[in-house]
């Protein structure tokens, strides 16, 4: 008899700007992955993208942006965007996130699967992101460490690599991120795929084609509405993160 | 007459397209930022020919499905289209060939070459008044990848004088991959060499290797290609039931094509 599976969910907070095929591809060989260590079922995947207030340069309006990942999802019956990052009126930390959506599906869980008192059983939600993304664990100022400490040994990650990056490395070179390396879940990107949301703009900029590299749909929609423009990477030129803001004024 | 004129280009494609991925399509799309960059081309048609089941390459499926599945894949795009002639040759056709095919058939035919959503196939009628402007006004261009451009090196893989008329002729459009230097081998040949201005380098900045081979080891193991071909394309696999261990042996023990043909030849 095959052993019970733990239901996943996997949550992708970013910028999304825009959302790309690549973006996708992190859901599919995620769940792909975490599937077959036959110690999970996944069971939805979760794309967030940030609040404008996060201030990144070249962010276009997070209606925007949300209404991209709707229609590059429509196709998918497993991941679905959610509004409610964007929603806030403040950046949001990852990990309130994370809380906000982990209790929401645990809610939904309990509401369908009835009292359940087996723990192994009990869904987890757990980040999905890019090798890129351990790196910024290191830059001063952006991350909390109990929030570091509650998002990889709490929650846990699930990190898709990217060309050469290596993301064994840096959990390697981080204390923090060592001591919890049981909870960060490696998957290997064997086609090479360097196509970023940056690469995407540049070529929308100078008026290239970006076709086959997202959906038609938000292709689409990007002319439709003008976005992508030198102007718009222009945004947020000066200003700074608002993560480096408000967490160096917390006490 | 003053100023340039502009030259209107047709790409070609030749290759396995086993199956047909989102790369292939990005060539095109490439090819064509490039030339139309440069101000003197502007790019009017792309056209895959799948390659015929004599090519004896391992793995090769089908034609007909390479081809429903091209078809699939193309119908989203309003200037690349498949052509189904080279893969219904009875024996494998040298891409020369192909490409003074499809030459000929632009040369004779009848509708305006902008028309790219009407006619596929061409009436054939001489305009023999208009051949020569044609021939300037019109170009043919064999649109690769850098692995074709090196693979004019494998001894019998290609006989000289067609990489010439290909070349000299017509004209190549290389999409380079990750790890290649294809100036490097044009300056080495000296046959490359001395039609380097025929061949249009285009640098691909951001790594896209998705590779046929990839998408078909992936779904030998169940994993998921989405995202990395067109939904259409990945559906019709599946109901079809193509690319299995199976299938990959396909050819294992056979020659490829055009070294049994060229081998033989050369021994006489």
């Amino acid at each position: 008899m095959a052993a019970r599976r733990v239901p996943l969910v996997l949550l992708a907070c970013g910028s999304f700007n825009p959302i790309t095929n690549q973006h996708m591809r992190l859901f599919e060989l995620a769940r792909d992955h975490m599937h077959s260590t036959g110690q999970y079922q996944v069971v939805g995947g979760i794309v967030s993208p940030v609040s404008d207030s996060y201030g990144k340069q070249g962010l276009v309006l997070a209606k925007h942006r949300v209404a991209m990942a709707e229609l590059a999802l429509q196709s998918s019956n497993w991941v679905t965007v959610d509004e409610w990052e964007s929603q806030q009126p403040d950046w949001t930390e990852t990990v309130v996130t994370m809380r906000y959506h982990y209790r929401r599906i645990l809610k939904e869980y309990e509401r369908s699967v009835g009292m359940h008192n087996n723990s192994n059983l009990s869904p987890q939600l757990k980040l999905l992101c890019g090798a890129d993304f351990l790196d910024t664990f290191k830059i001063p100022g952006l991350w909390r460490d109990d929030h570091v400490e509650e998002l990889v040994g709490h929650f846990g990650l699930v990190c898709v690599s990217r060309g050469e990056l290596q993301p064994e490395r840096a959990v390697h070179e981080s204390d923090l991120l060592s001591y919890r390396r049981h909870n960060i879940f490696h998957v290997r990107e064997w086609v090479k795929n360097e196509t970023s949301a940056t690469e995407v703009r540049r070529a929308l900029r100078r008026g290239l084609s970006v076709k086959y590299l997202l959906p038609d749909s938000v292709i689409e929609y990007i002319h439709q509405h003008n976005l992508y423009t030198e102007d718009s990477e222009m945004r947020n030129k000066s200003a700074v993160l608002r993560p480096l803001v408000k967490q160096a004024q917390e006490p | 007459m003053e100023g340039h004129s502009i030259t209107k280009v047709v790409l070609l494609a030749c290759g396995s397209f086993n199956p047909i991925t989102n790369m292939h399509m990005r060539m095109f799309e490439l090819a064509r930022d490039h030339l139309e960059d440069t101000g003197q081309y502007k790019v009017v048609r792309g056209i895959i020919s799948p390659v015929g089941d004599a090519y004896k390459k391992k793995g090769l499926i089908e034609a007909c499905h390479r081809l429903e599945m091209t078809r699939l894949a193309t119908e989203s795009s309003d200037w690349v289209m498949v052509d189904s002639w080279e893969s219904l040759q009875p024996e494998w056709v040298e891409t020369a060939k192909v490409v003074r095919h499809h030459y000929e058939e632009l040369l004779a035919s009848e509708q305006n070459i902008d028309d790219v959503d009407t006619i596929k196939y061409a009436k054939k009628r001489r305009i023999e008044e208009n051949h020569h402007k044609d021939r300037d006004e019109l170009q043919l261009m064999l649109l690769c990848g850098a692995d074709v451009l090196e693979s004019f090196g494998i001894p019998n893989m290609w006989k000289q004088e067609d990489i010439a008329e290909i070349v000299g002729r017509h004209g190549l459009v290389c999409i380079t991959r990750s790890n290649s230097d294809p100036h490097k081998f044009i300056h080495q040949s000296d046959l490359l060499w001395k039609y380097r201005k025929n061949i249009h380098i285009v640098r691909e900045w951001v790594t896209n290797d998705i590779s046929a081979t990839h998408v078909r080891r992936s779904l030998r193991r169940g994993q998921s290609v989405r995202y990395l071909l067109a939904d259409s394309v990945i559906h019709y696999i599946k109901e079809h039931g193509l690319y299995s261990s199976e299938s990959e042996q396909k050819n294992a023990d056979v020659v490829l094509a055009p070294l049994q043909r060229y081998t033989g030849a050369s021994s006489s």
